[in-house]
């Protein structure tokens, strides 16, 4: 029975011994959904309260990261210290993370093209934020887009 | 006692039913939603032999999806902690499964009276003339249900008086395959009396016509109009708006005095066939003390 009270203990004090990994450099994080902003009309008239006015749901940021820590790690551990509302679905079997919504802003509340995006050092990785692992001075940037990236610069790639 | 709400004219039973029914499903305001409820428990009490043991298995549902709602909708402004995946629970999420439970249960217990008031004649007498094979297929099979359900429990004590219980849970189920055996023998068998019945009795010539014998009353007629009039101005109230309630991102709805008349008129009309077998008691009472 001791063993079973020993090996509980252990297990529960494993996350808390995690917690204290050593920093392993900074970088600036915003979520902004300014692409809603100019075209209101398209969102549901209950959402449009959440809109912030400057459309910063989280203006540039200076955030210490952890070793390991990857673009979905940060986004989901500063969302909690600021209180911020974050929605995703893990496919566990990928290890991959994709975020449906943030400060109840959903994808598809714009149209069927919309939906939350990200760019490291002002580039589109064509990978999920779960797979790119943060390097100090990374400038990460979360936008809301209506077109699939195409109001935030990206290049999209014509359907053959 | 039988209630009077059940001998009034089906097109008011129909009427009734699909206003009350119709509105519990779509006016998702929570005062609506408890109205709905608590206003078909104490129909079900009038109108069905056994409401009690219909309570107990409804009113489990509505737990059920107000614990099995926020599992899957993470949406909501108020966050109340974090779920093992990483996910918010948010209290919008946990209020509109709630609320998705109350309607569940409501509607169930509202269909539980439908099928207790609009029996099987009723059901032909209003859908005849419109879909005839339909509303026989329908209400042969809902016929059907209740029916197979006493055939099994049937088999089943004819099972149990020939010998001892089944010993072991290998031989329980092998009685449990030969009492379905039994009811599957029992209703092909039934199926071809049936057919021959309905052959011989004309079904499916043309021309043939169903006799009824329900009649326009004062009392239907003065019914209805309350049912149209009640009902049309809730209905008005939902669709337009003016009684509305929104449970995501934050809740909101409306309360005051135009809201609160649509309370008051729902209610009452979802308390129909209460009041009115009530009344029609009272009536009765004062006609016996008469003589």
């Amino acid at each position: 029975m001791k063993k079973i009270l020993a090996l509980l203990l252990a297990l529960l004090l494993l996350p808390a011994c995690q917690g204290s990994r050593r920093v392993a450099g900074s970088c600036t994080l915003s979520i902004s959904c300014q692409n809603i902003l100019d075209n209101q009309d398209r969102l549901a008239e209950n959402k449009r309260g959440l809109l912030p006015e400057d459309g910063w749901l989280l203006a540039p940021t200076q955030v210490a990261f952890y070793q390991g820590e990857t673009v979905f790690d940060l986004l989901q551990r500063v969302t909690r210290e600021k209180h911020i509302h974050l929605e995703f679905s893990k496919s566990p079997l990928y290890n991959s993370a994709y975020v449906e919504g943030i400060g109840n802003l959903y994808e598809l509340d714009c149209g069927a093209a919309s939906g939350w995006m990200f760019q490291v050092n002002g580039a589109f990785p064509n990978v999920g934020a779960s797979a790119v692992e943060l390097q100090d001075g990374d400038q990460v940037q979360w936008s809301y887009t209506l077109n699939l990236g195409g109001d935030l610069g990206q290049v999209v790639e014509e359907q053959p | 006692m039988k209630n009077a709400f059940a001998d009034t004219h089906p097109v008011v039973n129909l009427v009734y039913f699909l206003l009350v029914i119709g509105l519990g499903m779509f006016c998702m305001h929570p005062v609506c939603l408890g109205l709905s409820l608590a206003c078909a428990v104490v129909c079900a009490g009038f109108l069905r032999p056994k409401p009690g043991k219909l309570l107990l298995g409804v009113l489990p549902l509505v737990g059920l999806t107000a614990l099995g709602n926020p599992l899957f909708s993470h949406e909501g402004v108020t966050v109340l902690c974090y779920l093992p995946g990483g996910n918010p629970l948010t209290l919008e999420s946990v209020c509109y499964g709630l609320a998705a439970g109350t309607m569940l249960a409501a509607v169930v217990v509202w269909f539980s009276c439908c099928n207790a008031v609009i029996t099987a004649d009723k059901f032909v007498y209003l859908f005849g003339r419109l879909a005839p094979a339909l509303s026989l297929v329908l209400s042969m099979t809902l016929g059907f249900i209740p029916r197979f359900l006493e055939k099994f429990q049937e088999a089943g004590q004819a099972q149990a008086a020939l010998g001892n219980p089944p010993p072991t849970r290998r031989a329980r189920l092998r009685a449990a395959l030969t009492q379905v055996s039994i009811l599957v023998t029992w209703s092909l068998e039934n199926a071809l009396d049936t057919a021959d019945s309905m052959r011989s009795r004309g079904y499916g010539l043309k021309g043939r016509t169903a006799f009824s014998i329900y009649a326009w009353t004062r009392r239907d007629i003065l019914l209805l109009l309350w049912l149209v009039c009640a009902g049309g101005y809730v209905l008005i109230g939902v669709a337009l708006g003016g009684v509305s309630w929104t449970y995501y991102p934050a809740m909101a709805g409306s309360f005051g005095g135009y809201p609160g008349t649509v309370f008051v008129l729902y209610a009452a009309l979802c308390l129909t066939p209460a009041a009115f077998g009530l009344w029609e008691e009272h009536r009765w009472r004062c006609l016996m003390s008469n003589i």
